[in-house]
């Protein structure tokens, strides 16, 4: 499996970063203005414009590596968004991405800490700890960031599960945002994120999130699609290094996602 | 319903809006000219231009663009000039890009078009 490697500080890209998504609309306009149009979803484009200056060696031997094993825009790769929450669905934990286990109860429609309606009450009934995740299909060995509000009417605990990492952490009646990151010593090719209850815990949740990167950026909602985009490929065949000095080096490229290749 | 910012506004300074007539224009031998319209009434168009915006705002705005899937969806939009209602809009391109300058430092334009209906 290639993937876009991460630079020492965990980050997939520096700012700024440039990323514009093109969908296809056909339109068939009338004399007198009116409109008739058809979507062609398969056609959506996705591209981004990343900049990296003072790359070290290492850095830029891991990309040149993925450069010349994909051989240029030949062969695709799977590229975390770095702007992106790499979780879809991150407001409904009722659709099918979504892992529960058995007899977890979840009840949409709960205020959430921005003022709207949009966290879950997820309930634990039975006497066993049971997990809500998602599965995506990213290399385990990156650095990640799990990030979650979470409050519950009774001071209890929330396990965060980020691939085989599981954390405790301890949340009362006021909201707050809980956090799990780092690297894990997992060559899979795909990482589960979520959270484990302990038996008869009833916690609120909203706003889950992952993040190819060591700390949580503010959160983004996602619907049917994550960040993760398995058929991304560089957009040229060429790739110019500029070396500054010893271990200093920069770049620019473009990468491409498109769904239909 | 078009996605407003953490502000609760629409758009930043500057804001540009354009009311779209279409006339036909038929001009005679004596250089007199005949005059009508092909559409039945304006149309309105909005060029919505925001900077410093954070990632939850571009989020929200880049999710709306998804669903909408570019030009295909329709949508209501509010004037923020005197606050009118227009049921039937669509985004005005296939295209949506942000720039990322650093945290909070998001910068995009969208543009809003009112359908005939």
């Amino acid at each position: 499996m290639f993937y876009f490697p991460q630079l020492s500080s965990g980050a997939t890209g520096q700012f700024p970063i440039t990323r514009q998504r093109s969908a296809r609309t056909v339109v068939n306009q009338s004399w007198q203005g009116y409109q008739v149009k058809l979507a062609d979803p398969g056609a959506a484009i996705t591209d981004w414009h990343l900049s990296f200056a003072e790359m070290s060696d290492q850095e830029l031997a891991a990309l040149e590596a993925l450069f010349q094993a994909v051989e240029g825009r030949l062969t695709p790769f799977t590229f975390l968004d770095p702007a992106d929450n790499l979780l879809a669905w991150s407001e409904q934990q009722s659709q099918a991405v979504w892992q529960a286990g058995p007899l977890l109860t979840l009840t949409g429609g709960v205020t959430d800490p921005m003022g709207g309606t949009a966290a879950y009450q997820v309930s634990n009934p039975t006497a066993a700890t049971l997990t809500l995740q998602q599965s995506i299909n990213a290399p385990a060995s990156l650095d990640y960031c799990l990030s979650v509000y979470a409050r519950s009417d009774q001071s209890t605990q929330v396990w965060l599960v980020r691939g085989s990492a599981t954390e405790a952490q301890a949340i009362g009646p006021v909201w707050t945002r809980l956090t799990s990151a780092g690297q894990l010593q997992d060559t899979a090719d795909s990482i589960s994120f979520g959270i484990a209850l302990d038996p008869g815990a009833t916690v609120d949740i909203f706003g889950i999130q992952a993040e190819a990167q060591t700390a949580a950026s503010l959160y983004k909602q996602t619907a049917e699609t994550g960040g993760v985009y398995p058929n991304a490929r560089f957009r040229d065949d060429a790739l110019t290094i500029t070396t500054v000095g010893p271990s200093r080096h920069s770049c620019e490229l473009d990468i491409v996602n498109v769904e239909y290749l | 319903m078009f996605p407003t910012l953490k502000t609760g506004a629409v758009m930043q300074y500057p804001a540009k809006r354009t009311l779209q007539f279409n006339t036909d224009a038929i001009r005679f031998l004596d250089g007199t000219e005949q005059r009508f319209r092909d559409n039945p009434s304006v149309l309105h168009r909005w060029t919505i231009q925001l900077d410093l915006l954070d990632e939850s705002e571009l989020a929200a705005l880049d999710e709306f663009f998804v669903s909408n899937q570019g030009r295909f969806g329709s949508f209501s939009f509010t004037d923020p000039w005197d606050g009118t209602t227009y049921p039937n809009c669509s985004l005005g391109a296939d295209t949506f890009g942000f720039q990322l300058r650093g945290e909070m430092r998001g910068k995009t334009t969208l543009i809003v078009c009112e359908n005939r209906t």
